[in-house]
């Protein structure tokens, strides 16, 4: 029903080891003397059914003391010895004595039973009943019983029963708290681990954001510290480059036909308010370019494009091999060195007052 | 006499504005060309002044969605050199207009300098290739497309990424006339494939003659 480790499983094994106990002091505490003491009709079925019950005892204790369940056929030689010690030890004792301190395995049965039916209740209720039967059975065959008789019975017949049946409930009841419990710490480790993931996934959407923000936080520290002056046509530059990069990752991250226009476009955009006369074309249908190739084919259109002065050609061309994108400027200064590549290849030249560059990337051929 | 010797042009475009400019343009153009008739029908190339001028500048909507294909075909039929000059940058379309035997294939945002060598190319019956038809011959990825070689699809790309034929010539290390044959030779190339029109023999014709290709080569 329960598989090894559930919660039941752990209610049951420590009730159970609780249970052992209550049997195995019953047995050599309260029903030692007794048998000892007290006179039977057969003296030997009495040691019989004892030495019975304390072999269950004995064999039992080898999974209830080590936690383990216990085999479904062991059990049900252990319930069969019960309920026959029970049935023995009752009919040996001689007419009157029943129920009384001779009789001591009716309670001690129910224990047993109890031990050892913990967790099927259906079972465990059917083998009390039985139990109960018999005893009564016997009690009624043994002679005619007085009113007295039958009142001092009912008392120990429902004081017993009543203590069994509160076990029985309270097992459920802790099962079923430690069930609860147990789903509340998974859901909370559940929880805990989403908590830990979200957190991990927004670090990583900081760091991402960060890498890609480029030379926008560090310009913007040195233009707030005084240590970059915006009059400085260097300073300017790297302003343009800034705001190309930004614009770029805005552009990044729109939903577009043509993704890779789209960024591209963006680039101009930014060249074209800075006064660069930017000249844009665009040939061969639209091919799918995977975002970290896109990258890598916009950033060196970025860099080229924030250099420009005046005026500027970038063209997207996608052939049956290849997508080729070049911009063509009359660019100044130090050319900004160009970002490491791995699936793209990036060419930079110079021809008198021009610079061009192109990124080239073979299309995977399928 | 020099009068008589003037390239003449008629203009169809439905925009007043766009006529009256490119009429402007090639009338200051070097060497200048005399636009003849305009208008927003294709009539005024088919009667009137129109019907003989060198060089017929045709816009391809005409405020229409549909491009006038049947248009530019029926004038290709018969003989007539036409330039194309579109509002749009469609491969697609341009790639057709060539198909039809259109000599030229500009879009507006390409400037006066390419329209006014286009029209003259046109005048002689040869094919012009400005840089966005470069960009669309370079990214033709059609089944039937010519087999260029490794040299002109270099040229084609250059071309269409610089727009500067001395910036093509410095880059190849080859002279601008060079860029030129290059450009022509694969002209002759595309003529040679699909439909024929009065136009495209002329171009073939012209290139042996110029001895830009082969008969060989046919």
């Amino acid at each position: 029903m329960t598989g090894p480790g559930l919660p039941d499983d752990n209610v049951h094994a420590t009730m159970r080891v609780a249970l052992w106990c209550v049997t195995a002091l019953l047995l050599v505490g309260l029903s030692l003397r007794p048998l000892l003491t007290q006179h039977y009709r057969q003296h030997w079925l009495a040691v019989t059914a004892f030495v019975a019950l304390a072999g269950v005892t004995a064999v039992s204790s080898g999974w209830v003391l080590r936690r383990r369940p216990m085999p479904p056929a062991l059990t049900a030689v252990g319930t069969a010895t019960a309920l026959a010690a029970g049935y023995c030890a009752t009919s040996a004792v001689g007419a009157g004595a029943h129920f009384g301190a001779a009789d001591w395995s009716f309670g001690l049965v129910e224990w047993y039973l109890l031990l050892l039916l913990l967790d099927r209740v259906a079972l465990l209720l059917a083998a009390l009943a039985t139990h109960l039967a018999l005893s009564v059975a016997l009690f009624l065959a043994a002679g005619q019983p007085d009113r007295v008789d039958i009142g001092a019975v009912g008392i120990v017949v429902l004081g017993g029963a009543t203590v069994q049946l509160a076990v029985v409930v309270i097992a459920r009841a802790l099962a079923r708290g430690t069930r609860r419990t147990t789903a509340a710490i998974a859901a909370r480790d559940r929880m805990r681990t989403r908590l830990l993931l979200a957190e991990g996934w927004e670090r990583g959407q900081r760091n991402d954001f960060a890498g890609q923000l480029g030379l926008t936080l560090p310009l913007l520290a040195e233009l707030a510290d005084g240590l970059a002056d915006p009059r400085d046509p260097d300073t300017r530059r790297r302003c343009a480059l800034a705001a190309t990069q930004l614009r770029r990752l805005f552009a990044e991250n729109d939903e577009s036909p043509d993704p890779l226009v789209h960024e591209i476009t963006a680039c101009v955009d930014i060249a074209e308010r800075r006064g660069v006369v930017v000249s844009l074309a665009v040939s061969g249908s639209t091919v799918a370019v995977p975002a970290a190739v896109r990258h890598e084919l916009t950033g060196p259109v970025v860099a080229a494009l924030s250099a420009a002065r005046d005026r500027a050609r970038v063209s997207v061309l996608r052939t049956v091999a290849e997508v080729r994108v070049a911009v063509v400027t009359d660019a100044e200064g130090a050319r900004t060195a160009p970002p490491g590549a791995a699936d793209v290849e990036v060419e930079y030249g110079s021809y008198g007052r021009d610079r061009r560059m192109e990124a080239r990337w073979r299309r995977p051929s399928s | 006499m020099a009068q008589a010797e003037q390239l003449t042009a008629v203009i169809v475009d439905d925009h007043p504005a766009v006529r009256d400019g490119v009429t402007h343009w090639l009338a200051t153009g070097t060497p200048p060309i005399r636009v003849v008739a305009a208008g927003d029908d294709v009539r005024v190339a088919w009667v009137g002044d129109g019907a003989t001028a060198d060089v017929v500048i045709l816009d391809l909507h005409l405020g229409r969605t549909i491009p006038a294909m049947g248009e530019l075909r029926r004038l290709t039929q018969a003989g007539r050199r036409v330039v194309v000059y579109s509002m749009r940058a469609d491969d697609a379309i341009a790639l057709q207009c060539l198909e039809l035997g259109a000599l030229s294939y500009l879009t507006k945002v390409e400037g006066s300098q390419h329209l006014i060598e286009a029209t003259v190319t046109a005048a002689a019956g040869r094919a012009y290739t400005p840089p966005s038809l470069a960009g669309a011959l370079a990214g033709d990825r059609s089944s039937n497309r010519p087999a260029l070689s490794a040299r002109e699809t270099e040229v084609l790309v250059e071309w269409f990424q610089s727009e500067s034929k001395d910036f093509v010539a410095q880059r190849l290390g080859i002279s601008p006339s060079t860029v030129n044959t290059h450009l022509e030779h694969i002209r002759v190339k595309y003529a040679m494939r699909g439909r024929q029109a009065p136009t495209k023999a002329a171009l073939v014709a012209r290139a042996i003659q110029d001895g830009l290709v082969q008969l060989d080569d046919l």
